[in-house]
């Protein structure tokens, strides 16, 4: 069937992100299977009948056999559910990954159980962050063609699939994700390198908002309690900003470990920026965030209070850092603006106009409530002919990175790029860095 | 149930050479007598195909021999993918076909679905739409002949070759990944000038097979100059950096330079209307009017009075129909026409209407607004216009589509009109007249039989016959006396006509009314002479 030059040859799309892996059919306008990346492990008791095989080793490489042997807890049922002693962790770093021990089981996970198929008979696409290194991309390639024995492979760039989701070839693409937030220009179809800027500024984001609800004030005496509701056993309502009644479960207690417990504090913290937590649309001003009707939001602990002017503290961090702040840490992450502007500095004069029309908003990040608009506003100052294109749809945004890949792994035109088994096993792992540019 | 196959068993089902054709293992399909739903297949697939898919009941029951482990919502999944399957094979009849790709250098064989009819042998589909780049390669003899340049290597010339080749000529990413290991920094304007010139050097000495025009044009295409190249991206630089103080003022002045060229424009206006009260000046004066025309106005001047007038709206105090208005019934207002409007009239096609009803009161209805001609077209009168409309059609002339109407194929077209018209007048005499010839002349015969039944009487018959002859020609000259100044019409209308239809070269040979309107205006003609 000839769609718009579409041939399906039934390709596996694999994005790996800091929050979720997805993963699905190529032609298909959502993945199918969305896994988060962090994952629980029990690490095993020493089995009595396994003779240990070598002692005194160096002790790293000791802490990886033990994750290796652990029980691996994996998908929506993995780290949100309470075990006891199951660590939680997270393979990626900066958007990159960091620890390839769980992947190839996060991957099995994400292909058998989410698409219940078998990655031997599909060709995979898989996804890399613009400033992944050439040693991760030919890592993930072996994982691919020796763990999953894939016929094929291609790796490709999340900026330009983004760019390639909402339909262009030329654009400047800003990815908020979990971890990081990127500026990338990608001309027909290609990263310009140079040009790329990145900073971790969700972390940031996320450590004020964290640091915002845990600090005590005047109004909350004792900061905010985020335990997780797994170990609480009963709680009662309270008025707002009133001090929280509940009970824990104590016997639960001596089973938490510390990662479980920051991993869920994360998340709580994440929940209520999400539902609470937003930016003005016109820069910072005291008398218009306290204009804005504040937002109640309740606690797994029962403590509920209104959020006022305090909730649009967190989004502007996205846009500008104050000169305390500043002074205190030399290597704060740079601010969006911050990083349109080194990223366009760094291209051809000639470029910059085209790339400022074709801006595209992406990342699951970017639903963060009215930063799109103040993020428009911010460069209208600046720029005169500019345009965001920021897809709609929440979950086009939240997937960019995959759709695109759907997208380009379902062209008739792109089967030719596809690195197989037969070149992998011929050329090695530089047949990778060649093929993919 | 067929829900619990997974993709992998569908991808069993495909691999299968043909799905209407089980293969040897498989049980041979037995038509179904009973309605019942089989085994191994789901009631909602059932109800989709009916009972008449044995085969497919056959191969869908089969993988469920080797049970895979239930995965989660795989179930739905599959369940799903079965239906997708069958919907392809059997309605869209599509096959699983593996291909290769003509761009790949490896025995890769992916596979998609096709119709079933496809050869699969035939080419790839997306193969012509790999084109590679073509990108100048050099020998080293040519590179010392002609390559050399104080500022690059061949090593490193030839890196920026290979990079170019493998980027297909897009500058902007080879700047971006142009890393030659030692080399000092190139921008993008270093990379472009060294790849044209060395291009531009190839092609002027290489033996070209073309002529050489063509070689000056593959040489021009591949002109770059780079100190051009490099002021523009300066100018651009310049212009983005611009201060917001720097762009409020240039605004401020473009604002400053429109309100002024509004002032102007406004001044303009207002002397030009003061100037068509005064002095009558047409409004379509180009700019301000010029002083003499208005001196011409006021005064007249007899040397330009207009050219091919008849006099007729001299004297006349109505004012014309571009509105001028008289400043009192003596002053003899006119529409002037000077030198100038009239060669300017000329270069643009303008024709001034002349004729203007004397007689008509300047009210709004006598004025005559500007139209398309094309929508005025003559027609002919209405009483008229089926017998006009059947002579044309006689004479092979088509008048409904006028596809150029100027002003001369207009009256051209009138005095087809026209003619038409006295040509269908002179046919009513010229019918009346034979019928009358003919009246006389039965009587005239109904006489002379009675004259050859009484024997002797042959001179007698004889003077009969010469009076008859005589009336008969008394008939002609009466019928003549009325049609003679009609029949005249018709010789110029019978030529008119002919030349017209000459024109449009569509004259037919046997225009019959034409023919007898002319013999009998002749001979009507020749007799008028004889008396």
């Amino acid at each position: 069937m000839v769609n718009y030059g579409a041939d399906e040859v039934s390709a596996l799309v694999l994005d790996i992100g800091t929050s979720s892996i997805r993963a699905g059919y190529a032609g298909e306008d959502t993945p199918k299977a969305v896994v988060p990346t962090s994952y629980g492990f029990t690490p095993q008791t020493q089995d009595p009948l396994d003779v240990p095989m070598e002692a005194g080793g160096d002790p790293a490489a000791d802490a990886a056999e033990i994750k290796k042997k652990a029980k691996l807890h994996i998908g929506q049922h993995g780290p949100s559910m309470f075990r006891h002693g199951m660590e939680v962790a997270n393979p990626m770093q900066a958007g990159l990954i960091h620890d390839f021990t769980p992947i190839p089981s996060l991957i099995r996970y994400a292909f058998e159980t989410g698409l219940s198929c078998n990655a031997a008979e599909h060709p995979v696409l898989v996804t890399e962050p613009p400033w992944n290194t050439p040693a991760n991309r030919e890592r993930m390639a072996e994982i691919m063609f020796e763990e999953f024995q894939v016929p094929a492979f291609y790796i490709s760039n999340t900026g330009v699939l983004n760019a390639f989701a909402v339909g262009k070839g030329t654009a400047l693409v800003i990815d908020i994700g979990q971890a990081m937030a990127s500026v990338t220009p990608v001309v027909d179809g290609f990263v310009l390198r140079k040009g790329l800027a990145s900073s971790a500024l969700p972390q940031l984001v996320h450590a004020h908002a964290k640091h915002l609800l845990s600090t005590p004030t005047q109004r909350r005496p004792g900061g905010i309690q985020l335990i997780p509701h797994q170990l609480i056993s009963s709680k009662q309502p309270v008025d707002p900003a009133v001090a929280p009644i509940y009970s824990l479960r104590e016997d639960r207690i001596p089973g938490v470990t510390p990662s479980w417990r920051e991993w869920y504090e994360g998340r709580e913290v994440d929940e209520w920026v999400m539902s609470v937590a937003g930016v003005l649309d016109q820069g910072w001003n005291d008398q218009l965030a306290a204009s804005r009707p504040p937002r109640q939001y309740e606690f797994p602990t029962g403590f509920n209070d209104w959020f006022g002017p305090e909730r649009f503290l967190v989004g502007e961090q996205y846009f500008i850092h104050s000169a305390q702040m500043v002074a205190s840490n030399p290597n704060i992450p740079k601010t969006l603006p911050a990083l349109i502007a080194q990223s366009l500095s760094a291209c051809e004069p000639d470029l910059r106009t085209v790339l400022l029309g074709n801006i595209v908003l992406t990342g699951g990040g970017s639903l963060f409530a009215g930063l799109g608009e103040r993020l428009s506003n911010e460069l209208m100052r600046n720029f005169a002919h500019m345009k965001i294109h920021a897809p709609g749809n929440p979950t086009e945004r939240r997937f960019g990175g995959w759709l695109g890949g759907s997208i380009l792994a379902s062209l008739g035109t792109f089967h030719q790029l596809w690195i197989s088994k037969e070149e992998w096993q011929e050329h090695g792992k530089a047949i990778v860095g060649q093929r993919c540019k | 149930m067929a829900g619990g196959a997974s993709a992998a068993d569908v991808r069993s089902i495909l691999a299968l050479p043909s799905p209407s054709t089980p293969g040897p293992s498989q049980p041979k399909p037995t038509a179904p007598k009973t309605a019942r739903k089989p085994e191994g297949i789901s009631r909602e697939l059932y109800s989709l195909i009916g009972p008449s898919a044995p085969s497919l009941t056959a191969q869908l029951a089969k993988p469920r021999l080797k049970q895979k482990p239930n995965l989660g919502r795989g179930n739905k999944v599959a369940k799903w993918r079965v239906l997708a399957f069958v919907w392809r094979v059997y309605v869209l009849k599509e096959e699983w076909q593996e291909f290769s790709n003509p761009g790949r250098a490896d025995s890769l064989k992916l596979c998609h679905w096709v119709k079933a009819t496809t050869d699969p042998t035939a080419e790839y589909q997306f193969a012509k739409y790999n084109v590679p780049s073509t990108v100048y390669t050099y020998s080293q003899d040519e590179y010392n002949r002609l390559l050399e340049d104080k500022d690059w290597t061949k090593e490193e010339t030839d890196y920026l070759f290979n990079v170019v080749r493998e980027y297909d000529l897009r500058f902007y990413v080879v700047a971006d990944r142009y890393d030659y290991p030692g080399g000092q920094p190139r921008t993008i304007e270093d990379l472009k000038d060294r790849y044209y010139s060395v291009c531009r050097r190839l092609i002027r000495n290489r033996p070209w097979a073309g002529d050489e025009s063509s070689k000056v044009q593959l040489v021009a295409s591949f002109f770059y100059d780079k100190d051009r190249e490099v002021t523009r991206k300066k100018y651009i630089a310049s212009l983005e950096n611009r201060t917001p103080d720097q762009i409020a003022e240039e605004e401020a002045l473009y604002v400053e330079v429109k309100r002024l060229e509004q002032n102007e424009r406004r001044f303009a206006k207002e002397r030009d209307e003061l100037l068509k009260t005064i002095a009558g000046v047409d409004s379509g004066l180009p700019g301000v009017a010029a002083d003499d025309e208005v001196q011409i106005a006021l005064f007249g001047d007899p040397k330009k009075k207009k050219k091919g007038g008849n006099g007729m709206d001299i004297d006349s105090p109505i004012s014309g129909p571009s509105g001028i208005i008289s400043l009192g019934p003596s002053t003899p207002t006119r529409r002037v026409q000077s030198a100038k409007s009239v060669a300017y009239d000329a270069l643009h096609c303008i024709l001034r209407s002349d004729v203007m009803p004397t007689n008509v009161p300047p009210t709004k209805a006598a004025h005559q607004p500007v139209y398309l001609r094309s929508s005025r077209l003559p027609m002919p009168k209405a009483s008229m216009a089926p017998k006009i409309n059947q002579a044309l059609a006689e004479l092979d002339v088509s008048h409904t589509r006028l596809v150029m109407p100027t002003r001369e194929n207009c009256s051209q077209l009138e005095g087809l009109f026209d003619a038409a018209a006295a040509l269908v007048d002179t046919k009513k005499v010229v019918d009346k007249v034979d019928q009358e010839i003919r009246v006389l002349k039965a009587r005239l015969a109904g006489r002379a039989s009675v004259g050859a039944r009484s024997e002797g009487a042959d001179a007698d018959s004889k003077n009969q016959g010469e009076q008859a002859e005589d009336g008969e020609r008394d008939a002609e000259g009466e019928a003549e006396g009325e049609a003679t100044e009609k029949a005249d019409r018709a010789v110029s209308v019978a030529a008119s006509v002919r030349s017209y239809s000459r024109k449009r070269s569509k004259r037919s040979a046997s225009v019959s009314s034409v023919d007898t309107s002319t013999t009998s205006a002749t001979r009507a003609s020749r007799k008028r002479q004889r008396n």
